[in-house]
């Protein structure tokens, strides 16, 4: 059974088609990107997956449990978190308070201690700044923060979307080996919104392609990264960091 | 003749009551960008659950006759049970309206429950006597003050500091502040949107119980309409205090509370009828000087 099922998923907003037609499935530890020009329907995808958003068609599936329907709170009961786009960190809540919001569905509460502790090991600043005000950290601190909190309620499968949107790009680069190290640890199921599809190919992991709402391509990243059909999906508008 | 420490205390203890209401609203605004105007019927609520109904004008009591150490927890009960039950069944079923589909809800419920105590306690106020003794005058500081508005101050203070330590120590409070701040975002990570919005009726509803026990014994009457004037007051203070906030909330009561008493105080004799034209000029003019509130936080974006 695959990790995370879609199929002929639909969602929109009033009359506004975001997305039609989506079909693909994601395997237990698998990397997959997702990318696309804006408006492509990316962050909609992640949002029906994780409850925010409903579907109008169509059916979504973690370890086969169907989700359409359910609440964001029960979804993440299920061991799947979103890292949202805008990193959305709660910046009148310290740090340290920020990780423990999602930590009240964990059933083991003898470990969130060390997870803490752990967070702190993969982002030192946060573990200095651990009781400062989160609206106070920088944007790069702020998207280790939404990772880190994400973390925080033990997941099997996390979302993240955009998670290189306004950042340097060294940092960046920090942000995608930590993701990584995180995924080998935990053998964790990632996938995640990126617009620059180099920087996919060079993390490494399968990409699926959205244009206009619907898949126009899934396959290696790499491959993806040289193909017309990614010019195409941009409309020639190259919307990659690196072109920029 | 000492007038000066008579006006701190009439300020504190109105200022109290006014802050409590206020919190009541602040933080239900707070979790679902409701404005609850059904919160002052909450307060005569649980003023007419003290007295046995009856159309009479001088009330009998039957929770009132209870010894404090059981009226007061019954009471607090109470008005958490009207709050949280009004959530089940009216506020629930428009929580993804717009926010004055649900304002103008919170006006209907209003209506209901007041024409409900209407029916069975008639529009009569009524003498209520519930601990007269704390109306006697202690001396403090060469003034005379009755000894409920020190309770009252203390009241208020205990109320303040525990719900504060309730928001900044417990798992609930931490996930009420959260969603405070960003619902879905909190919804995303496990937090139920139910038990958040239900913790945060009963703890506005158990305000309303004290605000009711502290009107009831200072007035010594129960009257239908007098949850509408302090829900006016409490009102203005939460948007004064910046909607939303807790602290603005607080900080903005007792800003009231001390504008009314000096106004009261300093205002020329044949002007005083006017004290509330006064009062409501300063609301104004706070209005226009800072829309979001004088203690507006960061992070909210009031959609009302
Ligand atoms: N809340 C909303 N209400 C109405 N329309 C929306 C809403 N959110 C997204 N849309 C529309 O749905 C479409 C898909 O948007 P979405 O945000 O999913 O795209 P995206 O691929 O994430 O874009 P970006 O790269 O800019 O983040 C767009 O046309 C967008 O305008
Ligand atoms: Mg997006």
């Amino acid at each position: 059974m695959s990790k995370l099922g879609i199929f002929d998923v639909a969602v929109r907003y009033g009359k506004v088609p975001a997305l039609s037609d989506v079909s693909f499935t994601v395997e237990e530890g698998e990397r997959l990107f997702i990318s696309g020009p804006n408006g492509a329907g990316k962050s909609s995808l992640l949002k029906a997956i994780c409850g925010a958003a409903p579907t109008s068609h169509g059916r979504i599936e973690v370890d086969g449990d169907v989700l359409n329907g359910r609440s964001p709170e029960a979804i993440a009961r299920l061991g799947l978190t979103m890292v949202p786009e805008g990193r959305e960190i709660f910046g009148t809540l310290t740090v340290e308070e920020n990780l423990r919001v999602g930590t009240g569905i964990r059933r083991d509460k003898a470990a969130i201690e060390t997870d803490i502790e752990g967070v702190y090991e993969s982002f030192p600043i946060l573990g200095e700044r651990r009781h400062a005000n989160a609206g106070a950290l920088s944007g790069g601190q702020q998207q280790m923060l939404a990772i880190g909190r994400g973390l925080m309620t033990n997941p099997k499968l996390m979302l993240v979307d955009e998670p290189s949107l306004g950042l340097a790009p060294n940092i960046v680069d920090q942000v995608y080996e930590t993701l990584v190290n995180l995924q080998d640890d935990r053998g964790l199921t990632l996938i995640i919104v990126e617009q620059s599809s180099a920087r996919a190919a060079r993390v490494g992991g399968r990409m699926v392609l959205l244009r206009g709402g619907t898949v126009v391509g899934d396959g290696d990243a790499a491959k993806f990264a040289e193909s017309d059909l990614l010019k195409e999906a941009y409309f020639g508008q190259d919307q990659s960091e690196e072109a920029t | 003749m000492n007038a000066i420490p008579q006006l701190l205390f009439d300020a504190l203890s109105l200022g109290g009551i006014y802050a409590m209401a206020a919190l009541g609203i602040a933080l239900i605004f707070g979790v679902m960008k409701l404005v609850n105007f059904a919160h002052g019927e909450y307060i005569a609520f649980c003023v007419f659950a003290l007295i046995v109904p009856s159309t009479d004008a001088v009330a009998v009591m039957f929770l009132g006759k209870a010894p404090a150490i059981l009226l007061i927890p019954m009471l607090l009960l109470i008005g958490a049970v009207v709050a949280v039950a009004s959530e089940f069944f009216v506020f629930r079923h428009v929580r993804n309206a717009t926010p004055v589909a649900m304002m103008i809800s919170s006006f209907a419920l209003g209506f209901v429950i007041q024409n409900t105590l209407l029916l069975i306690y008639s529009s009569r106020p009524k003498a209520v006597s519930l601990w007269p003794e704390l109306n006697q005058p202690v001396s403090i500081i060469g003034a005379s003050i009755p000894l409920l508005q020190i309770i009252v101050i203390f009241t208020t203070l205990l109320v303040v500091v525990t719900l504060a330590l309730l928001l900044k120590r417990t798992r609930i409070g931490l996930e009420m502040r959260a969603a405070a701040e960003n619902f879905t975002m909190a919804r995303l990570l496990g937090v139920r949107a139910n038990v958040v919005i239900t913790g945060a009726f009963a703890l506005s509803g158990a305000l309303a119980a004290a605000v009711a026990l502290i009107m009831v014994t200072q007035t010594g009457v129960a009257d239908i309409r007098m949850g509408g004037q302090i829900m006016l007051v409490a009102f203005i203070a939460t948007v004064i205090g910046g909607l939303g906030s807790l602290p603005g909330a607080v900080a903005a009561g007792f800003l009231i509370g001390a504008a009314s008493v000096i106004l009261q105080g300093f205002l020329p004799l044949e002007a005083r009828p006017f004290r509330d034209a006064f009062l409501y000029t300063l609301v104004i003019v706070s209005l226009l000087l800072r829309p979001d509130g004088l203690f507006a936080p960061r992070s909210t974006k009031p959609r009302v």
